[in-house]
């Protein structure tokens, strides 16, 4: 294991390179287009949160669902996907004409699934968040109708489909002759293009050279996701199926556990395309070869199994009695800590072929070093989420949320954009338009999204739930504080764009601004970066937050009739509040009738609490009907007198 | 923040601080014309760094597998709590829970998935844990004072998912 590979040689100007070219530019312009989307709903999510600009909370959930497959899948993984065919191309595979077709298919199955989500979710109001949280899909609370379900998981199954294609093609290219693996059987060929040829070198033989190392983890992830993406095909099958024959249904643990099979080798979709681009383009910036890695080849060959048997480190706090589901959480801890040996030994080789080399600080550089810094960040917060007794209190709180953003926005998301400005210009063959304000937007958008996702991690530790329209009032301050700088971090984009958009047009003049100047320009958005973080976060810690459960039931005031008072806290208590607005409650919800509007009388408010309604389900077997009374006469007492 | 949330804040903030000074250094490392340094050198030690991050790991491993929240028991003196999610409240029966005494939150769901998580008076979450359609989720937990603590949902479960709140009540 101590010979090093050399330098592998790019392809040759032709028809394979030109259509490389062609598909990973299609990928990134769309991927780059959902970005935009994305990103503005993102800013909305977070103003509406923060009260600056309130989303009903209805469309606050379509938003969320919109956004999140949008940004991870339609922009993420999109991007790096097509980002692979071009690192490829670097180290001399040549796209066939079939892997080249798979890859067109792939790519059309990718934005008719984004398309599909995007209608769905702002077109129908489509909420359930992914379709993780099986069988939510289905309950929808009077927001979407089955036909919707319908059609997003249908959506959803599109864009599992070209996850698949795409694996495809990847194999297809890798497993090709530009492997020079010596033994002719598939089997022997998978574990070449998977690197055990740096560990076993006689059994895995090639000649002339050994598989260059982006090769190692782009054959990696196409395997996985095969295998991860086929149950969760399945399932969606199973529930376009549901939503139109309600009978039909699976138990939601087995759901659960096959949708989360998907759901953590997904993330990997992300990362390890991004790291086959680290592994070509670092080097090429540091002047040197790869430090080391022929042993980041024990890391591959652990992810490549381990990868698709972590999955329920996501599902830690779901352990139903009678449920094996206890064991095995429990096992999936070690599991989940043995793949960060990958990460570890990935950022030792890329950390150390930078340093002391004479790497290039443009804005490629720039961003592919804070990517590294990212993925440090983002691999140690998750070693927490790994660990199930720090789980249990971050679960599904912000916490998560800072994690996420760290690894998806400040680590994929920057090895994206300096896939963009290293390599866009050679793919459409302009030059890039300004290498100064990229610098600015890769530096700018660090400091903000680190700040951003800073705010998270610290109302996650403090108990902040995810996925909440309006949050707890006692996290009011720092959700403002995320304000102007989700606002600032949707503003900077607008350099990456124009960026983008004058290249293209051929605006770009090919040569390096004085490097003083520029570095001066970079300082400044830096220090304003910084001045606007330290601002937020000042503000945020010299507010005082207002005090725990604000206008819930143990601190508002009663009211003067204490018949009147009981049933106000049955109303607060009973969950009303979560449909149904009325003021006197201080309920907002908007699910249900406003009863400030509707003004019911008694008859139809104590049929309705006892026998349901539509939507609303029956309360009988949990209130009695002195309490239905009670909450009943304070409903018709308390209608418009807000 | 909890003496959980407490001990992550400080170990994920120390390392951090750790890890930024490593990057800087060899950010820095790159500026002026250092002479180049011997890689095959650096490569060999990437083994031994190997061999540290497998120590680390057992460590955080060993010392933390044995306060996972699974087969907690209450004991025969617990005292039952039966509560039921509905999309979007808890039904919270109203037994009077007392201090001292092992709970054992009983948790089903009638429709979609929940997730019950309890906070004390002050806003700091006490423990959370999932509850699934037709499972039994039981948890049990041990309250130290009296008051009133409020139930959220920390699962995403629908439009009402931001107001589903619930009340409990314990007396000493």
């Amino acid at each position: 294991m101590n010979h090093v590979a050399p330098t592998p040689e790019p392809l040759a100007p032709g028809p394979e390179l030109e259509r490389a070219r062609w598909i990973a530019f299609r990928y990134v312009i769309a991927a780059t287009v959902i970005l935009g989307a994305a990103g503005i709903l993102g800013v909305i999510m977070r103003d509406s949160q923060a009260g600056v600009d309130r989303v009903p909370d209805g469309w606050f959930y379509a938003i969320m669902t919109a956004h999140g497959l949008g940004a991870f899948v339609g922009w993420a993984a999109f991007a790096v996907m097509g980002f692979a065919f071009w690192v490829l191309a670097q180290v001399g595979f040549p796209l066939t004409r079939t892997a080249a077709r798979l890859a067109d298919a792939a790519w059309w199955l990718m934005v008719l699934g984004v398309a599909g989500v995007v209608v769905t979710c702002l077109g129908f109001k489509f909420g359930a968040s992914w379709v993780f949280l099986y069988p939510l899909s289905f309950h929808g609370a009077g927001q979407w109708g089955r036909w919707t379900s319908f059609f997003f998981s249908g959506s959803v199954l599109l864009a599992g489909l070209s996850i698949v294609v795409w694996c495809l093609s990847i194999l297809t290219v890798v497993l090709g002759p530009a492997l020079h693996a010596v033994k002719r059987s598939i089997p022997n060929r998978v574990g070449v293009a998977i690197g055990l040829g740096y560990l076993a070198p006689r059994r895995f033989a090639t000649n002339p050279r050994p598989v260059p190392y982006p090769v190692i983890p782009l054959t990696v992830i196409a395997l996985d996701m095969i295998v991860a993406t086929l149950p969760l095909a399945v399932l969606l099958v199973e529930m376009m199926v549901q939503s139109l024959t309600p009978s039909v249904h699976v138990d939601p643990l087995l759901a659960k556990n096959v949708l989360w099979w998907f759901g953590h080798p997904v993330v990997y979709l992300l990362l390890f395309p991004a790291v086959a681009m680290l592994y070509q383009l670092v080097p090429k910036y540091a002047g040197r070869p790869l430090v080391a890695g022929n042993v980041i080849s024990i890391g591959w060959a652990l992810a490549v199994v381990v990868n698709v048997i972590i999955w329920a480190h996501h599902i830690y706090i779901d352990y139903p009695s009678g449920s094996p589901q206890a064991a095995i959480n429990t096992a999936m801890q070690p599991l989940t800590f043995s793949i960060t040996i990958v990460s570890a030994l990935s950022l030792y080789s890329l950390f150390f072929t930078i340093y002391r080399s004479r790497y290039r600080w443009d804005a490629a550089g720039a961003a592919m070093f804070l990517a590294l810094v990212a993925w440090l960040l983002a691999g140690l917060s998750g070693v927490v989420n790994a660990t199930i007794a720090f789980d249990q209190v971050v679960h599904n709180t912000l916490w998560v949320v800072g994690h996420f953003h760290q690894m998806a926005l400040l680590m994929i998301g920057f090895v994206i954009f300096a896939g963009v400005y290293a390599w866009l210009p050679d793919l459409i063959g302009k030059p890039l338009y300004s290498d100064a304000m990229g610098r600015v937007h890769v530096w700018l958008t660090f400091v903000l999204g680190t700040a951003n996702s800073a705010l998270w991690l610290w109302q996650g530790l403090h108990g902040a739930p995810r996925r909440f329209a309006v949050l707890p009032h006692q996290y009011d301050n720092i959700t403002q504080a995320g304000v102007p700088l989700a606002i600032g971090l949707g503003l900077t984009q607008i350099l990456f764009a124009v960026n983008i958009v004058q290249t293209l047009r051929g605006k770009g003049v090919g040569r390096v601004a004085d490097p003083k100047r520029s570095r001066r320009v970079v300082l400044v958005a830096l220090a304003g970066g910084l001045a606007l973080a330290g601002g937020s976060f000042g503000w945020a810690a010299g507010t005082e937050a207002t005090k725990a459960w604000a206008g819930s039931a143990a601190s508002a005031p009663a009211g003067a009739n204490p018949a009147l008072a009981a049933g106000r806290s049955i109303f607060t208590s009973a969950g009303c509040s979560g449909c149904h607005t009325l003021a006197a409650a201080g309920a907002h919800g908007t699910v249900g009738p406003n009863l400030d509007q509707k003004k019911p009388n008694l008859a139809l408010v104590i049929a309705r609490v006892t026998n349901g309604g539509k939507v609303m389900p029956p309360f009988k077997s949990s209130l009695s009907a002195t309490q239905i009374q009670e909450v009943a006469a304070f409903v018709v007492a308390s209608e418009g007198n807000g | 923040m909890g003496r959980i949330a407490l001990i992550i804040a400080v170990s994920y903030g120390t390392v951090s601080v750790l890890a930024i000074v490593f990057l800087v250094w060899v950010g820095v490392s790159t500026r002026g014309n250092q002479p180049e340094p011997d890689l095959r050198k650096i490569g060999e030690r990437e083994k031994t760094w190997f061999a540290v991050v497998v120590v680390l790991l057992a460590v955080l491993l060993f010392s933390t597998i044995l306060f996972t929240p699974y087969g907690r028991s209450a004991g025969k003196h617990a005292q039952i709590e039966k509560i039921k999610a509905i999309q979007f409240a808890w039904i919270v029966p109203g037994t009077p829970l007392k201090t001292g005494t092992p709970v054992e939150f009983q948790l089903t769901s009638a429709d979609v998935n929940h997730g019950f998580a309890v906070y004390n008076a002050g806003g700091k979450l006490l423990f959370e844990v999932q509850v699934m359609p037709g499972k039994t989720q039981k948890y049990v937990y041990t309250f130290k004072k009296p008051g009133t603590y409020t139930i959220l949902c920390i699962e995403f479960c629908g439009v009402g998912h931001a107001h589903m709140q619930g009340s409990l009540t314990v007396s000493a």
